[in-house]
């Protein structure tokens, strides 16, 4: 009943939200800077030993969506992070709508690590160079790279081998982070097994703060915390506000 | 609301302003109603339901038996508690009855005397509303999914059918034969939909996940197909490049105004798209369920502001906000799957009907009086026998 009111007291409040509009100003211009510091907690929660400190911190965009209500505004506000090159987004391979974010910083310092010693490292910088400030693409097909980026083939060859292109469709290639073949390994493994663990609960739904709590099995590597933001995020739980708290439920009809 | 009557009064808000703040009122209070009930009619699920357009009076509903309904929404009797009688019905005895599964139904947009109906049987029967016999039938060659006619057209009267062929047909009604095929699908067509904008515009959505856009006058393709990325390639693995969705695409409906377009696919998800361009306008609702092998039905709210969508998730009806994207509410209400929806504006009310063989009316909770006005009356009369008889003036009126 009280959401009830709430949704009808919105509307007739047009006076007060007028004047409650000018504090939100305020907010949405923090409102970027509001989407940058929930990605750097979602990246505490990434476990970095887990890759010996091969690959940078890694945060999915739907687990954004788990912390924010408006889907749209985190959108538009991880789009202007990519704008200004602070971001980096990749396609994961899995899902066609699971994105992955990476700080450009982090990408770069850890993809300049890797090569640090090989013969590829030019080739690496060239194209870090040519990427992190102004090219905000996923994929990129053979024309781009030939003729607006100047690579050659043996160098695209190169770029594919040490892991920043991944191979889309004869003569297009994904961007991609180097070593995160065992991060989506896991990362799907770990899904699943959160998943079962609330489907197997009585009436498939757990209290978020219990499953935070569960010790992790072997299939799962990660964090419990990153994890929930994930299958929450995803909408593979119903989320049902509750008197004791947040309980999630499974939602029937997953694949 | 009462500041809202004041300021219409005094002319300091337009008209308008009173009247949509108060649909958007009333359609957030949608709620399955006690008082209001609908016959049952049909034995097997609903598919499709559509209110006339001229009075908002009277309903037509299809079945999966082939059984058409009309029904007679305006409450005359004098009793809140209200059934919608149905009025007439084409039954299985009818001699000229669909065969198969009736998918859409729609009336004539410019008065009840018609309606057409298109089904699984492969034919489109054009009826008489006052005889229920066909006037006239249109043979296909694959099951019909979906019909529409433009709701304001003057110039034509061009039905356009969308069946399991790709070509998306035209029939006129006035010489009543098929005129015309607009060719560019490679797949079944789910949905067609007219622009309640231009009567020349027309939106198809097919299963090979594109969305066409069509001006019936040119003679050469579609006009454009609609891209979820917005034509940036590198988004998209390389065969989902310039599609409108990553599965297929099977509901179409545009908004009252004609601007915006939203479509639903099998992806479980559903765009908001500018309807002049072309361009998606990235409005995120998350995961909207959609399971729907046919083509799924479902409607916009007009005359609010902002304007709501009812889609329908599985067993319930889903309610988001159209610009906004945010899930207001579910309407939970139904046994099995809801197919259709429609919403009738003149009264904010919402008709679903589904597998479960019901149709429901949600209507809008009646405000409930101030609790203020209750306060402040027990207090006046409170001071009033507070004050001492011994000091209360005689002389002087307490009321001015």
């Amino acid at each position: 009943m009280s959401r009830k009111r709430a949704l009808i007291a919105d509307t007739f409040c047009l006076k007060r939200r007028r004047c409650a509009a000018d504090s939100l100003t305020g907010e949405t211009h923090d409102g970027a800077t509001d989407i940058r510091s929930s990605i750097q907690y979602l990246m505490t929660l990434f476990s970095r030993k887990l890759f010996n400190d091969t690959l940078p911190p890694v945060v999915l965009k739907h687990q954004l969506y788990s912390l924010h209500t408006d889907k749209t505004s985190v959108d538009k506000h991880v789009n202007d992070l990519r704008e200004n090159g602070e971001l980096l987004m990749f396609q994961l391979g899995f899902d066609s709508e699971a994105f992955a974010l990476v700080f450009a910083e982090d990408y770069r310092a850890k993809v300049l690590q890797e090569e640090a010693g090989r013969k590829t490292l030019g080739t690496a910088e060239k194209f870090l160079d040519k990427l992190i400030p102004g090219c905000s693409d996923l994929s990129f097909n053979k024309d781009k790279m030939l003729k607006e980026f100047l690579f050659s083939d043996s160098e695209i060859t190169q770029l594919v081998k040490s892991g920043l292109l991944t191979v889309r469709d004869a003569g297009s290639w994904w961007l991609s982070i180097p070593n995160s073949g065992r991060f989506i390994k896991y990362f799907i493994k770990g899904r699943k097994a959160v998943l079962n663990m609330v489907k197997k609960s009585k009436y498939s739904e757990i209290l978020r703060t219990e499953l935070e709590e569960r010790r992790t099995t072997a299939q799962v590597k990660f964090q419990m915390k990153y994890h929930v933001h994930d299958i929450i995020g995803a909408d593979l739980v119903e989320c049902i506000q509750t008197t004791s708290g947040t309980v999630l439920r499974y939602v029937d009809g997953n694949n | 609301m009462l500041g809202f009557l004041y300021a219409r009064q005094t002319g300091l808000d337009d008209p308008v302003r009173l009247r949509r703040a108060e649909s958007t009122r009333r359609v957030l209070s949608l709620e399955l109603n006690h008082n209001r009930d609908v016959d049952r009619i049909h034995g097997n699920g609903i598919n499709t339901l559509d209110i006339e357009v001229i009075d908002g009076r009277y309903m037509l509903s299809g079945g999966s038996d082939g059984v058409i309904v009309i029904y007679d929404l305006e409450n005359n009797s004098k009793k809140p508690q209200y059934t919608c009688k149905a009025i007439c019905t084409v039954g299985r005895s009818s001699r000229h009855v669909h065969k198969f599964s009736v998918e859409t139904v729609q009336w004539y947009p410019h008065d009840t005397g018609m309606f057409v109906s298109s089904s699984f049987d492969k034919t489109m029967k054009v009826w008489d509303a006052e005889t229920l016999k066909p006037a006239d039938e249109f043979q296909f060659d694959g099951n019909v999914y979906c019909h529409h006619m433009s709701p304001i057209a003057r110039k034509h009267s061009l039905v356009a059918v969308g069946t399991k062929d790709p070509k998306v047909q035209l029939c006129d009604l006035k010489s009543g034969s098929r005129i015309h095929i607009l060719q560019g699908h490679r797949g079944e067509i789910l949905s067609v939909r007219w622009s309640p904008r231009y009567e020349h515009i027309l939106a198809t959505a097919s299963t090979d996940s594109r969305v066409r856009i069509w001006d019936v006058r040119r003679a050469s393709g579609s006009l454009f197909t609609l891209d979820q990325h917005n034509g940036d390639k590198s988004k998209a693995s390389s065969e989902a490049v310039n599609t409108a969705h990553n599965g297929r695409v099977n509901g179409l409906c545009f908004t009252a105004d004609g601007l915006h377009l939203l479509t639903t696919g099998t992806d479980d998800r559903m765009r908001l798209w500018n309807s002049g361009t072309g361009e998606n306008t990235l409005v995120n609702y998350g995961k909207v369920v959609n399971e729907s092998r046919k083509g799924l039905k479902f409607t916009v709210s007009r005359g609010c502001s902002p304007e709501f969508v009812f889609v329908p998730c599985g067993s319930s009806v889903a309610v988001y906000g159209l610009h906004s994207g945010e899930l207001i509410t579910m309407l939970r209400g139904h046994y099995n799957n809801v197919d259709c929806c429609e919403f009738h504006p003149d009264y904010q009310e919402l008709y679903s009907g589904g597998k479960d063989c019901n149709i429901l009316a949600w209507v809008p909770v009646l405000r409930q009086p101030d609790v203020d006005d209750e306060e402040t009356n027990t207090k006046r009369g409170g001071t009033q026998a507070a004050i001492n008889p011994a000091f209360a003036d005689a002389w002087s009126s307490d009321e001015d």
